[in-house]
């Protein structure tokens, strides 16, 4: 017994360890390879994630090419586009992605010309803000005289340049004047919103009927301001005509000679006055309608009618 | 076998508090752990500043044409009844009920037209918040859920296992499992434009500006100078998920 107390003081015996350790070193080793071989190789590289993956994400073409490549091509629409109210609106926002068809030119973009096309936005809405023009489009038909309900929104207001109508004003009876500021503005920051005195005068009538002006200055109405006559009829807070006012009764307002407010019917001062409905059996040996307007004979005292051409030369 | 050279119990305490507080030293080593570190070129070229994107919405803009969510469609092949991005209407009645919904189908497009007993209503675009501290990759189990060094919160699809935690764990509900790749899907702010200098698609569609995006490090980018202009909260601030999509004109009704 003393021997073998003896023995364990010099050498003690750690025998019964090695296999642990043995263990213990293969399944670190071993579990050091698993590792390796699961955790992928940029894990960590910016946190608890794969950084590689945010290469995959990277690597996704983008489908939407902006309105810089559309232009390349389409220099000609993308300059009206650019005036006008729509300014704001992206091509690919109506037309569609157009990654293909400016790889291939034969794959077509979406027209966007129906009428619905066009009430995706412009459709009335609660919960539109009520400072976005809007449309119940059956009441705004009846407003203009549209029977056919099944007519596009473009066939009197381009899409490029909806604030100007593809239309004769006359035809259409849609002034398009009835915009807020910020209905071009929104969003803008250009060098036009900081220089007022070019901006167009858009609110005085002879801006864009200068030839209208023009001529008007050399008829008899001269006193008279347009607003007098071509009064403006709202349809809703964006649209309305501005009326042409050919009914008689409004003309004799002040050329009758019987007293109305200020004229005492045929004073010098005041316009010409005549006796009424008499006038038009001196005029006629025919009895004429009663309704008949004025301006049927008296359009150039007053101005040069409006033309389609005049119009589109503006 | 005897074994009479028994350690004392204080010996043996003493042993594995220093083994206990050895091994808490290594784990706080940086090169050992995850940490959250700069690229390692990024300290050599100081000039460039990281960019950290940000998303601003302008609720006043919003006219819900919900152009955003056909374009969110075409871009990044969201699922069919799936949304990254969705335009919800809110519509308050007279006695205070209030009235919530999305144009989940037809195009995405709202048609009725305007009832008499509504007294508020506006539209409120949603999408990822890109939380500063965001749940959904605290909580996927193979960090496949993260947060890039530009702020974006994105999903590896290589990674992920579609166990749907994140799904569940996002209080913004802008999380789904993709029902063909069976892997979480997301907004991922466009990643694969807004990296080659291009708005995100939604932003790129908004015909009125109520989409804005921008880097929040840029003090003259369109969302630094926009945040510092206008009045603004964010979502569930309550959540302390700190999120960076900021709203404008946002009401009490939005949750």
């Amino acid at each position: 017994m003393t021997k073998q107390n003896d023995d364990m003081k010099v050498r003690p015996d750690y025998r019964h360890a090695y296999p642990v350790l043995v263990i213990l070193f293969v399944l670190v080793t071993a579990g050091l390879t698993v590792r390796r071989l699961l955790v992928p190789k940029s894990f960590g590289e910016y946190g608890y994630f794969r950084a590689d993956a945010m290469d995959d994400e990277k690597a996704i073409q983008p489908r939407h090419v902006g309105r810089a490549a559309c232009v390349e091509c389409h220099e000609d629409i993308a300059a009206i586009h650019a005036k006008d109210v729509h300014a704001s609106v992206e091509c690919e926002t109506c037309h569609g992605v157009g990654g293909k068809h400016v790889k291939d030119n034969d794959v077509p973009m979406a027209r966007a010309d129906a009428k619905n096309d066009c009430l995706v936005c412009h459709r009335q809405l609660d919960a539109r803000p009520g400072s976005f023009p809007q449309v119940d489009w059956q009441k705004h038909y009846q407003f203009v005289g549209v029977n056919d309900p099944t007519t596009a929104c473009v066939r009197c207001h381009s899409g490029h340049e909806p604030l100007y109508l593809d239309h004769d004003l006359r035809t259409a009876r849609l002034h398009p004047l009835i915009q807020q500021c910020n209905s071009c503005h929104m969003g803008r920051t250009d060098e036009t919103l900081k220089k007022p005195d070019t901006h167009p005068k858009i609110f005085q009538c002879d801006y864009c009927h200068a030839d209208l002006a023009k001529s008007f200055a050399q008829g008899s109405h001269t006193k008279v301001s347009c607003t007098t006559c071509h009064l403006f009829i709202k349809e809703t807070a964006f649209s309305g005509r501005i009326v042409r006012n050919t009914n008689p009764k409004f003309c004799l307002l002040c050329h009758r000679k019987e007293a109305f407010k200020g004229n005492a019917g045929g004073k010098e001062s005041g316009p010409p006055t005549i006796e009424w409905p008499a006038h038009i059996k001196d005029v006629s040996k025919d009895a004429l309608d009663p309704n008949r307007p004025c301006v049927n004979c008296h359009q150039d005292q007053i101005h040069a009618l409006y033309t389609k051409e005049a119009h589109h030369a503006m | 076998m005897p074994c009479n050279d028994s350690i004392s119990r204080r010996t043996m305490i003493r042993r594995l508090a220093i083994g206990a507080s050895g091994t808490l030293l290594l784990s706080i080593f940086p090169k050992l752990s995850f940490g959250k570190e700069d690229a390692p070129g990024a300290s050599q070229t100081p000039a460039k500043k990281r960019p950290l994107y940000a998303y601003a919405v302008d609720t006043s803009r919003c006219i819900g044409c919900c152009a955003c969510m056909r374009a969110c469609r075409a871009e990044n092949d969201v699922p069919e009844g799936r949304f990254r991005t969705w335009v919800e209407r809110y519509r308050v009645r007279a006695n205070g009920e209030a009235l919530v919904d999305v144009a989940a189908q037809d195009n995405f497009v709202f048609t009725e037209p305007p009832a008499e007993d509504i007294v508020k209503a506006f539209f409120v675009p949603k999408l990822c918040n890109h939380c500063e501290k965001s749940v959904c990759s605290q909580v996927c189990p193979v960090g496949a859920s993260y947060e890039s060094p530009e702020g974006v919160v994105l999903v590896d699809q290589k990674r992920c296992i579609g166990c749907g935690y994140c799904v569940q764990a996002c209080p913004y509900g802008t999380r789904f499992i993709h029902p063909e790749t069976h892997t979480a899907g997301k907004c991922t702010l466009c990643y694969h434009r807004i990296t080659r200098g291009e708005l995100p698609a939604c932003v790129l569609a908004c015909p009125k500006g109520a989409r804005m995006f921008g880097d929040l490090h840029d003090p003259l980018s369109h969302l630094s100078v926009f945040m510092k202009q206008r009045r603004y909260r964010v979502l569930k601030p309550e959540m302390g998920t700190h999120p960076k999509c900021y709203y404008i004109d946002l009401d009490l009704e939005v949750v």
